[in-house]
């Protein structure tokens, strides 16, 4: 008989330890469970959400698990799937929740967004809404709306007597003030070309953009080619077209032809970002996130300006969503919190951080995103590139694609690798990938 | 000429002085034995010798060279530990031939030289085995004839056969009596065991305290013992000691003596039990060895008496007997100092 | 049996039962399941699917997972003996008395004592191409951010085989275990066998290795091995944390990297399950080699 309570007793222990044991407790009592991921600002952001929500709704009650990274969000949202306790709501981009969407994680809104007297989804940018919608049903609610600008520092454009970037500028544009705004320590142009080891390197480059699918894209599409075979079935990374091919020359023609971007060993020793907010950097293509860092500047002034046009002008969409899990025990619980982020209220505070574009229509045309104080002043940027945003595919294998497409174009950029390699290793390389996708 | 001089030789373990001006001279193809009870610094004599511990003071000579401040390796000594330091990786031919590898000759002279030093030590049949599998006294014998495979100016054994067991140590003693007579070579070996030293040695050295209390052969040794720790030390049961004034008078013609207090020394076998006018003594307890029987006995003025007798001669527990011992049985000595009393 | 035996019998199995608790609920079943989910399809959301053997036939055709098990082998190959060489190295260097030998040997144990992570991060900033010391100290002297030789320093993060070499280099300054157990090793050496050495007039050269390495050997051999199965291990967060598998494509990809990429960011567990299977086939595989290795060692020498 000992003997048996001691057995159970050790079943017990190990079923506790390898977490499959069942959670219980009443819906009243459990906080919803938000998983996030982020820079300290921005889960300050969330932080102040929290508190909003549960002072505007006593015994409401959220609890934030931080994620260190994307790598970590998901790592922790599978196995937290799979061991049967997953987070109530997680907050994921669009191009990263495919492969959740499709594996049935993901709680479908429709009946809930039906049923809401708070939310309106006309309220919200259709772009955003539709890049959430998976077989025509609405899983996600887009926190924000955000594209790529290029932000630039006024100051030193201002020092070097450089026109700054205007609103409809060409490639062309972007490449000349690059070259123009690369200097050296004694503030004269210089060409960043050279080999290492030469007598004077740049102290200032022109421009910072990392080689990416979700940079280069918007270049291929504003010269009218595209990324994918097709878009709605892609089944391979397709930039064999004249259009494609031509904005990625132009793109790994930034380091090799011009010198104008950070070669990739000064990359490794200072990312572009610091690099940017210490003042070495004059323009960086980038999103809205990087906004609530360089709030923190206060060395020099900075703006943001629209991305350069090939023929017509065309944005990428980056969005986050709040995303309810279909294991989610508490889910009334999470949809009240879900509302209140998503509505005005919500959406203006964390607005005010600066993190995000808002996806709420009234509420990006307001001071919150607005705010002629805080810098860039140029904020009406994101919202005049809302209406060309185009979103990237969202297959399920999507981050496996993008992993692999960041290592060929980093070659391709600082190792100066062949075009035509470059393009068949994308396209050859990714259609397995592809193969195993599933599309919403 | 000299096989090997210690002159004035002093050594420091550490902050303590473990040999005090200890002054040595081996002749040439003399064995002698350095005796002492652990932690006199025998040891440490062997090790000053092959150079494994610096001297503090004093000059080593070995075959007329200086050697003080050679490596051990350029001394041409060999050497026999107690744990034989035997390779365990190695055969019992690579063992032997170890010495004669490092120094670079050639493979197959090594392996003639090694064969020939294992016939001379009786181990030949051993060469193909690892250490591991042989036993102590084999393993005694590869030790011996790995240093035998020189032919240093000296050899030198700590302990050798203190590992083996009694009846293989007395085999082993006359053998490596044998050997050293066959090869005539300089040998100093250390042991704590007086049997065999008096065996062993041409000469005795006796040390006590990192000092040398006597050295002699081994007649002189036990014959006229230059100390009472000699005297003491030397012998089984140890030398019976008493206050030279008149605890116990000695027969026979008397020296000269003193007008100072000497203490009065005699073997166990010179003790004799029924002497007329012997001192009155009770026996306390009587050991048997085969033919021989130890009596412990205590005399009338409280002073332990061990006397050797014949076993069929013994006397009974609790008996009363009569001590005597002849003068020219017996030993005097300084109390202070130790010192022989010489008439 | 005798009853006091039962008894100490008993105590043995009371005392070992927490232990083996562990093992099998924290090890074993996890492991088991592991290698029944090699043969199926599972992404940790829906259900697994039977595969069969599906997964190694794609793995078989997968290059990534073919230039990770290369660059396991590789680093393994590499590194397992650099360490234990160092090992040994720094052991025989300290294991007399002396001056400064206690903090020498502290020194040593040091970056095994600090968290992986931590450890990684570190390396991150000794390796920055520009800014950190490693190559500012390899600059001095040189022009133009040359060395002194006129040449480019490494390119540690962006050059694939500078990037492999400080895997290894990372890897080998935390061999402070095997340092340990090396210097217990050569401490628990008889000292008359190298008094001997010393009055044979062997050379340092000869003591090593006509002495200490044969002695030593068995040590060697166990800690190789032990190294062996750790190394697929000690890859992970090196790679982690300082390279990310790059530079591109998958320069310092290991299999416990690739494991943990399909298995927990591409969702493919099962797969996952798969390579780690063929993981621990390989390394038994290995072990059983260097345990035959040692195996036959002992027979020749130590019986």
């Amino acid at each position: 008989m000992k003997r048996k309570a001691l057995l159970a007793l050790a079943l017990c222990a190990t079923l506790a330890v390898t977490g499959c044991g069942s959670g219980s407790g009443s819906a009243t009592s459990t906080p919803v469970k938000l998983l996030v991921f982020g820079a300290p600002e921005e889960l300050a952001a969330y932080r102040t959400l929290i508190e909003a929500y549960q002072d505007a709704r006593p015994g409401e009650r959220v609890q934030l698990i931080e994620a260190s990274d994307r790598r970590d969000l998901l790592a922790r949202l599978a196995t937290s799937v799979a061991g049967g306790a997953p987070p109530d709501v997680f907050l994921m981009n669009y191009r990263f929740y495919g492969q959740f969407a499709a594996k049935g994680v993901v709680e479908s809104l429709d009946e809930r967004i039906a049923g809401s007297s708070l939310l309106d989804p006309a309220d919200y940018y259709p772009v955003a809404m539709e890049a959430f919608k998976w077989d025509g049903a609405q899983l996600c609610l887009p926190q924000n709306v955000s594209s790529l600008a290029v932000y630039y520092n006024r100051t030193l454009f201002t020092k070097y007597g450089v026109p700054e970037p205007q609103a409809g500028w060409s490639w062309n544009d972007l490449v000349g003030t690059a070259t123009l705004m690369t200097r050296d320590d004694r503030g004269l142009v210089i060409k960043g070309t050279e080999a290492e080891g030469a007598a004077r390197l740049p102290a200032v480059h022109g421009l910072g953009v990392e080689p990416s699918i979700i940079r280069l894209a918007p270049l291929v599409w504003s010269n009218g080619g595209e990324i994918v075979d097709d878009p709605q079935r892609p089944t391979r990374l397709a930039l064999d077209s004249p259009a494609a091919r031509e904005a990625l020359r132009n793109l790994v023609d930034l380091r090799l032809a011009y010198g104008v971007v950070p070669t990739d060993a000064e990359v490794e020793a200072e990312d572009d970002e610091s690099r940017f907010l210490n003042g070495r950097l004059a323009m960086l293509m980038t999103s809205r996130r990087a906004t609530t860092n360089f709030r923190t500047i206060t060395d020099f002034e900075w703006d943001v300006a629209p991305l350069p046009i090939y023929r017509q002008p065309v944005g990428v969409l980056h969005s986050d969503a709040y995303c309810m899990t279909t294991g989610s025990k508490n889910k009334d619980a999470a949809w009240r919190f879900m509302e209140y982020a998503m509505d005005a209220e919500g959406q203006r505070i964390i607005a005010a951080t600066g993190r995000t574009v808002p996806s709420h229509i009234e509420v990006s045309r307001s001071s919150a995103f607005l705010d002629p104080n805080q810098p860039p002043r140029n904020s009406q940027v994101f919202l005049d590139a809302i209406p060309t945003v185009r979103a990237l595919p969202t297959v399920s294998t999507w981050p496996e694609i993008e992993d692999l497409s960041y290592g060929i174009l980093e070659n391709a950029m600082h190792r100066g690798d062949k075009l035509d390699d470059v393009i068949r290793e994308l396209d050859t390389k990714s259609r397995p990938m592809f193969a195993r996708g599933e599309n919403g | 000429m000299s096989g090997l001089i210690l002159d004035g030789v002093s050594a420091a373990y550490r902050d303590t002085t473990v040999l005090h001006e200890v002054d040595l001279t081996v002749a040439r193809g003399e064995l002698l034995v350095v005796l002492g009870p652990s932690g006199a610094g025998k040891s440490t004599v062997l090790r000053v010798v092959a150079g494994l511990e610096p001297v503090t003071a004093g000059r080593v000579l070995i075959a007329g060279r200086d050697v003080t401040d050679l490596r051990p390796g350029l001394r041409n000594v060999s050497m026999v530990f107690q744990s034989y330091a035997l390779f365990p990786h190695l055969s019992v031919a690579e063992n032997i031939a170890f010495g004669l590898e490092v120094r670079d000759t050639p493979r197959r002279e090594a392996r003639q030289r090694a064969h020939a030093a294992a016939e001379t030590v009786g181990c030949a049949g051993l060469l193909d085995r690892r250490p591991g599998q042989l036993s102590g006294g084999e393993r005694q014998r590869v030790a011996l004839a790995r240093a035998l495979v020189r032919e240093p100016d000296v050899f030198l054994l700590d302990e050798p056969l203190s590992n083996l067991d009694l009846s293989l140590r007395a085999e082993m003693r006359s053998e490596l009596r044998a050997l050293h007579d066959r090869i005539g070579a300089t040998m100093v070996h250390v042991t704590h065991d007086q049997t065999e030293a008096l065996v062993l040695a041409d000469r005795i050295a006796v040390l006590r305290d990192g000092r040398v209390e006597q050295v002699g052969t081994p007649d002189e040794i036990w014959r006229t013992p230059a100390s009472s720790f000699v005297a003491r030390f030397v012998g089984s049961p140890a030398m019976n000691l008493l206050p030279a004034d008149g605890v116990l008078r000695p027969t026979g013609d008397a020296p000269a003596l003193p007008d100072e207090p000497l203490e009065l020394g005699f073997r166990p076998e010179a003790v004799t039990l029924d002497a007329v006018d012997g001192a009155p003594a009770t026996v306390d307890r009587v050991e048997v060895i085969g033919e021989d029987a130890y009596a412990y006995l205590t005399l009338a003025t409280g002073h332990p008496v061990v006397a050797r007798v014949p076993a069929a001669r013994r006397p009974d527990r609790a008996a009363a007997v009569r001590v005597a011992v002849r003068w020219a049985d017996a030993h005097l000595f300084h109390p202070a100092t130790g010192h022989r009393f010489v008439p | 049996m005798t009853r006091p035996d039962t008894r100490s019998r008993r105590q043995l199995a009371l005392m070992l039962a927490p232990y083996l608790v562990g093992l099998v609920g924290l090890v074993l079943l996890p492991a088991l399941v592991t290698l029944a989910l090699a043969f199926t399809e599972y992404d940790l959301l829906r259900p697994p699917s039977w595969a069969g053997l599906d997964n190694f036939v794609g793995l078989t055709e997968d290059p990534i997972f073919r230039v990770a098990l290369l660059n396991s082998v590789v680093f393994a190959l590499v590194a397992v003996p650099l360490r234990v060489l160092l090992a040994l190295g720094l052991a025989l260097l300290l294991h007399r008395r002396a001056v400064g030998v206690g903090t020498a040997r502290t020194t040593v144990l040091l970056p095994t004592a600090v968290p992986e992570i931590a450890y990684g991060l570190l390396w991150l900033w000794l390796f920055n191409p520009l800014y950190g010391p490693i190559n500012q100290l390899l600059r001095i002297g040189g022009e133009h951010g040359l060395t002194v030789l006129g040449r480019t320093p490494p390119q540690w993060l962006t050059d694939p085989t500078s990037a492999r070499a400080g895997i290894i280099l990372m890897s080998l300054f935390t061999m402070g275990e095997t340092f340990v157990v090396l210097l217990a090793a050569r401490r628990a050496l008889p000292r008359d066998v190298y008094e001997l050495a010393a009055i044979e007039d062997a050379t340092g050269w000869d003591v090593f290795r006509r002495v200490t390495l044969p002695l030593m050997a068995p040590v060697l051999a166990l800690l190789a091995v032990r190294d062996a199965i750790a190394s697929l291990h000690f890859t992970f967060v090196p790679a982690f944390v300082v390279t990310d598998g790059g530079p591109p494509p998958y320069s310092t990809t290991y299999l416990s990297l690739f494991v943990y990429q399909t298995g927990f960011e591409y969702l493919r567990y099962g797969y996952a399950a798969a390579a780690t299977l063929v993981m621990m086939v390989l390394t038994l595989a290995a072990v059983l080699v260097q345990w035959r290795l040692i195996r036959r060692y002992r027979g020749r020498y130590l019986s």
